[in-house]
């Protein structure tokens, strides 16, 4: 890591750094005399360069709407989806390592395989479908040579 | 939630065995108007709806998916306002409001996923689409000139959470203490992601010769 610009340690030219630019945000600016002549002028151009973006009327209305009939549903005590709650969960699964292999049937698979999705091959095996076309395409199927 | 907001993770020796008073937040009011009466989200939704949208607009860089992003946060508040606890105290500065950190560690949720599934599903990124824009639509014209300024382009080569750091400073305005509560991180980390931000985009700057 390169030397601050007082010959000091980085983490003290850092802090001087967020010092002006406490000031600067401030409409304030402190002696700039500590800061590199270039970080300020990018500071200053940051500040005033970078846009500002507004969501449009159309849409603002309508989620204000949304949840105006979000908030009359928590107000009749109606249960309602808690998004962030599941991504939070999802989040925990993933630094757990949920993608952990599973025993289905003697043979080791993903969990992205459920259990009800096993559940559901293994009866579709013995319960052949009633459409003519795919009991044709499976009768072709067993006859072909392996 | 788990850790303060505002960064600190422990309690001052003074605060020991006695409960946190909030002085200074300034959406105090609001949000017990809102835990009350959550019709009353509204005075928070309005007057946190264009940083939202502005912070999704800048990490998902598409108008479209930041206002999914937005929509999402909102609802995700709004469904999980009675968790919400103050936390700000008057040394946090003035004006120090937790339910904006709150809101925005939402937003960075929400923005996270949204990447999450861009990367399973990859979609035309906004500077492409823009160029593509018709060229006798004046305000679209304007948003191209906005948001393809080097600037913007040179914030946006950054990584992560510098990247994260700079537009809640420069943009949001947004003390050093606010930013380390969304981004999770202690405030000398956060003074140095600046730092090096600032220093990366100098170096853009310069070679963009701008």
């Amino acid at each position: 890591m390169r030397p601050g610009v007082l010959g000091g340690e980085p983490d003290i030219e850092a802090l001087i750094v967020d010092r002006y630019l406490e000031s600067l945000l401030a409409r304030r600016p402190t002696d700039p005399s500590g800061v590199a002549a270039d970080l300020r002028a990018t500071a200053q151009r940051l500040t005033a360069e970078l846009p500002r973006h507004h969501p449009s009327f159309r849409f603002e209305e309508a989620l204000a709407a949304r949840l105006a009939a979000v908030a009359g549903r928590i107000e009749a005590g109606e249960l309602v989806d808690l998004p962030i709650a599941l991504d939070a969960r999802e989040r925990a699964d993933e630094r757990a390592g949920l993608a952990r292999p599973v025993v289905i049937g003697g043979v080791i698979t993903s969990a992205a395989l459920s259990i009800a999705g096993a559940a559901f091959v293994a009866w579709r095996r013995s319960h052949p479908p009633l459409a003519p076309m795919s009991r044709a395409v499976r009768a072709v199927a067993r006859m072909r040579p392996v | 939630m788990a850790r303060p907001a505002l960064g600190r993770t422990t309690a001052r020796p003074e605060e020991v065995g006695r409960p946190r008073i909030a002085h200074l937040d300034r959406d105090r009011s609001l949000v017990t108007a809102a835990q009350a009466d959550p019709a009353r989200f509204e005075s928070l939704y309005r007057k946190y709806v264009a940083q939202v949208f502005n912070y999704a607009v800048y990490e998902l860089r598409d108008h479209h998916e930041a206002e999914d992003a937005t929509e999402r946060t909102f609802l995700s508040a709004l469904t999980n306002l009675h968790r919400f606890e103050e936390r700000a105290r008057p040394d946090d500065g003035e004006g120090a409001s937790t339910f904006r950190v709150w809101l925005f560690q939402i937003a960075r949720n929400v923005v996270a996923e949204r990447r999450r599934a861009r990367r399973r599903r990859p979609e035309t990124p906004l500077e492409t689409a823009l160029e593509a824009a018709d060229p006798h639509d004046l305000e679209h014209a304007a948003v191209v000139r906005d948001e393809a300024s080097a600037a913007w382009r040179a914030v946006g080569r950054l990584d992560g959470d510098r990247r994260r750091a700079v537009v809640l400073r420069f943009v949001h305005e947004m003390s050093t203490a606010e930013i380390a509560g969304i981004l999770d991180r202690s405030e000398g980390a956060v003074r140095v992601l600046l730092h090096r931000a600032l220093r990366s985009v100098a170096g853009d700057l310069r070679r963009d010769g701008r």
